[in-house]
């Protein structure tokens, strides 16, 4: 692909994602984003065609940038830092989820409705679908 | 259990830096001065690795296994 695993580390501080490491890495991040802001500055271009650009341009980047997460180097050290912390990430992010969850149930319930928020619902039923299958497959691995 | 190590010791006598050693056993940096700090306990393959890399013909020579009480 077009950006190499080297010039990058994994986001530790501030979010997921991966972080310039050295100056190619920098250099990899200005050539492909100052030529969209350039496009995108540029008044020669009708409403269709930057939409088409943007999300051929955001498909590159997205493919890339996880072509590279996944061939990131990490030695067992780092790997086990990264399991826990996101393991604490989606512990957190899973209370507050069903917090959520249970805060419109109570207030849908008191104002007479039967409703369940989805997006919340898919995100915890995926987790635990997601946490099975991964139980699963760890468990016939090794 | 707490694993102690020789590591620094050995790795000194054979004129290494942390950044070599980290290189011949394919780690990082960091993970080498956390093992000499005995902040983090190695794997079985990891601390193979090392024993060799450090020309140790036993892992013994180079992590010393404590048990606690």
């Amino acid at each position: 692909m077009l950006g190499k695993p080297e010039w990058f580390q994994r986001r530790k501080y501030g979010g997921w994602g991966i972080t310039p490491k050295t100056w190619q890495g920098w250099i990899y991040i200005a050539v492909l984003i100052l030529p969209f802001i350039i496009f995108q500055s540029l008044p020669y271009w009708d409403n269709n065609t930057r939409f088409i650009v943007t999300l051929i341009w955001m498909a590159i980047l997205i493919v890339d940038v996880i072509d590279i997460m996944i061939h990131l180097k990490r030695d067992e050290r780092e790997k086990m830092h990264e399991a826990i912390a996101e393991r604490n990430a989606a512990w957190f992010m899973s209370i507050i989820l069903a917090l959520g969850l249970a805060y419109y149930a109570i207030v849908n319930g008191l104002n007479g409705k039967i409703f369940i928020e989805p997006f919340i619902a898919i995100a915890l039923f995926g987790g635990v679908i997601i946490k099975s299958i991964t139980n699963y497959k760890l468990g016939k691995k090794n | 259990m707490i694993i102690k190590t020789k590591m620094t010791e050995l790795r000194k006598k054979k004129d290494m830096t942390q950044q070599q050693l980290a290189d011949k056993v394919d780690v990082a940096r960091q993970t080498i001065i956390s093992l000499e700090q005995e902040k983090y306990n190695p794997s079985l393959a990891l601390a193979h690795k090392i024993t060799k890399a450090l020309s140790q013909k036993k892992m013994e020579d180079v992590f010393i296994i404590e048990e606690t009480a």
